[in-house]
């Protein structure tokens, strides 16, 4: 057995220490991240690998999702090819929390997302703009991310962010057409530059593209169901 | 349960090579584990925490290091090295097998014009065998090009010397051997090498160097020959964790060399795993529902049973078990037993989320009790007000950890709703073990452990191990050692005991008053003793200073892993005084001074790295009135330990961890009863220091 094999069967050994007993650990929510919005939600409409290689099962109509009667947000992570219908798990004035069905919630206050569980690499808190902020053609205002950082320390992410109201744009979910104002934030520090994009329908955020966290990068939302 | 395994197995392989790997230059390792060319050192320093696991194959030698950079300039190496075919030309035994420690540190970081320079001992304690050191420069070039020059001592000044600068080089008495060579640091000849690294491609890395060993040692055994004096090789990295190298070695051999190198502040899943909390319950305005708030429920005989059970419920599903719970109409204070959640912080969350679900709407303060084997380790109180207020703040981490409070745990209070039948009173495991005891040597076997909680405190535990392959020395035979031999029968216990009775105790923890821990230990304490053993620690909450005292009498057992203590006639009364202190971002001293297992009469230091995480890298060495001809080659007691959580590797939520202490030399001197539960260690996590760090992930 050569020291590289020997290496390679500790390891193994390592990752096999999760055995039987009376306390069980729970089953390794790797790949289960890796699928999360996927699976487990109340439909799924297309999980693509890392790879890029697209299996899409059908996408439900517009009308299978209005059956459920209530409300549905549509959430795609493109870097881990996720992508999910998500109902309300909690709602806390401004507040609500978005969750599939396997523990993963996305909140949003007024539409701003603020919170993320169950990715991993999470947006813990977050001082966001207000809706009021991002209608604001010109406004400026400062971004602070909390995430859990090196050690588990929480670490925190400051932006200096312009608000720029970009217009008129019709937008369509599921079939339906909505006419919404386009509003794109960005952001810089030393570091480096993040947008944030929100398409507003009266006082709703139709759709939007968020930056989570270095990791996770982007998520696309949609409020398919009001 | 295999497609368990398959998914972590997966898990591991997924989670190791998932990042994405860095644009600049690494600092790479050399065939000794250090940072440097190919045999030789450079200038430059790993990152910070760096925990490196290195395999190299040069010939008939075979180089396995563990290397930590313990802080941002000083960091250590501990190696085990084997000459094969040791007997070619001089007879004698067929491998040579040894153990060396080295230690470097960066004087200076690297900047516009200066280089980063670096001071080196290699094998600084053992026969010197390996010994050198040197002053090393590194300069980097724009993004692919770096250059290093160095001046080494020992083995690296043994080729084209330049003179000695600070006198001769005294040869190292056997009697020193395993100690500190003071003597010969820097003395004799002194040599120059050089190198250059060149990436060619962010995987593909070409290495030269002129290296200025000239390896006598395998020269005069037949083993390397040595044609050239320089050496290259090209590098492949794959994903920020392995590295691999194959060269050209002094015009004759070629090398292999393997490194992991994984980053103890990072978790390979990129953040902390697991399910969503549930949202904080929010109770209706007082104004606008005043009956919610009637504290009336308390005289309810029902009440205690049924928020029991129902938080019991919630908490199951975090792996959380309720010891005790108490109220009032305005306080509740809960139990618990945290199982599966790694982080105390976090455990403590999920507590106080599941209560504001449970409990009726005048209870206000929530205390949470983290229990360790039946001892309250602390109490944090939160108001549930703050809870609510939080949930959604911007960094709410911190803003609720300046209004919580961290406390004694204090006693049990007299209202407690004790039905103890609602938690796990006997568990158990079957489970494959890996026992490391050098770099590449171990056993992997299979344990089978049980535990019985006869109230919460006192517990009944056992563990039976059964080896199933590795190549740990088993020998058999009685080592020639002249102290009792408390420890190096190693290899006769290794052989009968298989399967063995590794412990079977019956333990008693208890408070005895504010600040105070003790235990008591009674059984087969661990696989060589058995007996009995008592410990108190005093160590307040808030303190990053401890003082503990352990008495053990004990008694050595048989090597057949039974009941039996026929085989040696020996015990021995043993004890220690304990200093612990908590020197900050994760740096943990020990002081233990005392009678030792062979009646030697000594102290042990020991400096531990921990993170926040669970991984912990650490060193430890114990001088006592025995003699270094007496302890054997190693001179004195001193090794590493490391700690590996597996959660960090794999993203599953457990507590389980991979542990390894690997010795320069096993000696009967300055050895110590292992025995299960020690108090610092037990309770620490929930203290102050140790809730602090990661305390962010309360709201995970």
């Amino acid at each position: 057995m050569s020291a590289v094999s020997r290496l390679t069967a500790a390891l193994a050994v390592l990752a096999l220490l999760a055995a039987c007993g009376s306390e069980k650990s729970e089953p390794s929510p790797m790949g289960a991240a890796v699928g999360t919005l996927a699976k487990a939600t109340l439909s799924r409409m297309s999980a693509r690998r890392a790879g890029g290689e697209a299996k899409t099962p059908a996408a439900p109509s517009r009308a299978e999702i209005e059956k459920y009667g209530m409300p549905i947000l549509r959430a795609v992570i493109p870097s881990r090819g996720a992508d999910a219908l998500v109902t309300i798990s909690d709602r806390k004035g401004p507040v609500v929390t978005w969750s599939t069905t396997d523990g993963t919630t996305f909140s949003l206050r007024d539409g701003v997302l603020i919170q993320t569980r169950g990715l991993g690499p999470d947006l813990m808190s977050a001082r966001a703009p207000s809706l009021g902020q991002l209608r604001q053609n010109g406004g400026t205002h400062q971004r602070v991310y909390y995430f859990l950082g090196a050690d588990d320390r929480t670490t925190t992410r400051t932006y200096d962010c312009t608000v720029q109201v970009r217009g008129g744009e019709s937008v369509t979910i599921f079939g339906r057409a909505h006419a919404t104002t386009r509003v794109t934030e960005e952001c810089v520090r030393p570091q480096g530059r993040i947008t944030n994009e929100f398409w507003l329908e009266g006082a709703t955020v139709r759709k939007s593209r968020q930056w989570v966290s270095g990791l996770t990068g982007y998520i696309d939302l949609e409020r398919v169901v009001d | 349960m295999p497609q368990t395994r398959l998914l972590a197995l997966l898990a591991l392989g997924t989670a190791l090579s998932g990042l994405p790997a860095a644009a600049e230059m690494p600092k790479s390792l050399n065939l000794n584990g250090a940072t440097g060319l190919i045999d030789m050192p450079s200038g430059e320093a790993q990152e910070d925490a760096r925990f490196t696991f290195s395999t190299a194959l040069i010939g008939p030698v075979t180089r396995s290091s563990i290397s930590f950079q313990i802080t941002e300039r000083l960091s250590g190496t501990f190696r085990f090295q084997v000459w094969r075919d040791w007997d070619t030309i001089i007879p004698g035994d067929d491998k040579f097998e040894d153990r060396s420690f080295d230690l470097r540190y960066q004087i200076l970081k690297e900047g516009t014009y200066v280089p980063a320079l670096t001071i080196g001992l290699q094998d600084f304690t053992s026969e010197g065998k390996f010994s050198s050191e040197y002053l090393a420069a590194t300069k980097n070039f724009g993004e692919r090009l770096k250059l290093t020059a160095g001046l080494g001592w020992g083995r690296m000044g043994s080729y084209g010397g330049i003179g000695a600068p600070f006198g001769d080089r005294p040869a190292l008495p056997e009697s020193d051997w395993g100690t500190p060579n003071v003597d010969q640091w820097f003395r004799g000849e002194a040599a120059p090498f050089a190198g250059v690294e060149y990436k060619i491609s962010d995987q593909w890395t070409f290495k030269a160097e002129y290296s200025s060993d000239d390896y006598v040692l395998e020269e005069e055994r037949g083993l390397i020959e040595r044609d050239s004096p320089f050496n290259f090789g090209f590098e492949y990295q794959r994903g920020p964790n392995m590295r691999y190298g194959l060269y050209s070695l002094y015009g004759t051999e070629v090398a292999f060399a393997f490194h992991l190198i994984l980053d103890p502040k990072t978790r390979a899943t990129g953040g902390v795993m697991g399910a969503a909390p549930v949202p904080v319950k929010a109770r209706p305005a007082r104004t606008a529902d005043p009956e919610a708030y009637d504290g009336g429920w308390v005289t309810q005989a029902d009440a205690g049973p049924l928020l029991r059970k129902n938080l019991a419920k919630r908490l199951a599903s975090d792996g959380i078990a309720i010891e005790n719970l108490s109220y009032t109409a305005t306080t509740a204070q809960i139990r618990i037993r945290s199982n599966r959640i790694d982080a105390g912080a976090q455990a403590i969350g999920r507590t106080a989320r599941a209560l504001s679900h449970v409990m009726p709407a005048s209870v206000e303060t929530f205390e949470i009790v983290p229990v360790v084997n039946g001892m309250g380790a602390s109490k944090v109180t939160i108001r549930r007000s703050d809870l609510e207020q939080l949930e959604y703040a911007a960094d709410n981490g911190s803003l609720l950890r300046q209004r919580v409070t961290i406390t004694d745990a204090g006693p049990l209070p007299a209202n407690a709703v004790g039905d103890d039948g609602l938690y796990p009173k006997f568990r158990w495991s079957l489970k494959p073990a890996l026992k490391l005891s050098e770099p590449l040597k171990g056993d992997v076997g299979l344990r089978l452990a049980a535990s019985y909680d006869i109230r919460p405190g006192l517990v009944l535990s056992g563990a039976v191990y059964k080896r199933v392959l590795g190549n740990v020395d088993r020998d058999g035979a009685y080592s020639d050692s002249t102290l009792p031999h408390v420890r190096t029968d190693n290899s006769r216990y290794s052989k009968y005991a298989d399967p063995g009775l590794e412990q079977l105790t019956l333990a008693w923890y208890s408070r005895p008053a504010t600040d105070i821990y003790s235990r008591v230990t009674l059984g087969y304490l661990e696989r060589m003793h058995a007996g009995i053993s008592g410990e108190v620690l005093w160590k307040p909450v808030d303190s990053r200073f401890a003082l503990g005292a352990e008495v053990n009498y004990t008694r050595q057992r048989d090597t057949d892993g039974g009941f039996g203590f026929d085989e040696y006639d020996y015990d021995v009364v043993t004890g220690h005084v304990s200093a612990y202190y908590d020197f900050g971002n994760g740096y943990l001293g020990q002081l233990d001074v005392g009678k030792y297992l062979a009646g030697d009469l000594g102290a042990t230091v020991s400096l531990d790295r921990v993170f926040a995480n669970g991984w912990r890298v650490g060193a430890f060495a114990t001088v006592t009135d025995v003699s270094t001809e007496e302890f054997g080659d190693g001179g004195f007691d001193k090794g590493i330990r490391f700690t590996i959580p597996l959660t960090w590797a794999m993203g599953t939520e457990t507590r389980q961890t991979f542990a390894a202490t690997l010795r320069t030399d096993t000696g009967d001197g300055g050895a110590r009863v292992d025995v299960d539960g020690r108090l610092y260690e037990s309770i620490r996590e929930y203290h102050t220091q140790s809730l602090d760090p990661d305390w962010g992930r309360v709201w995970r």
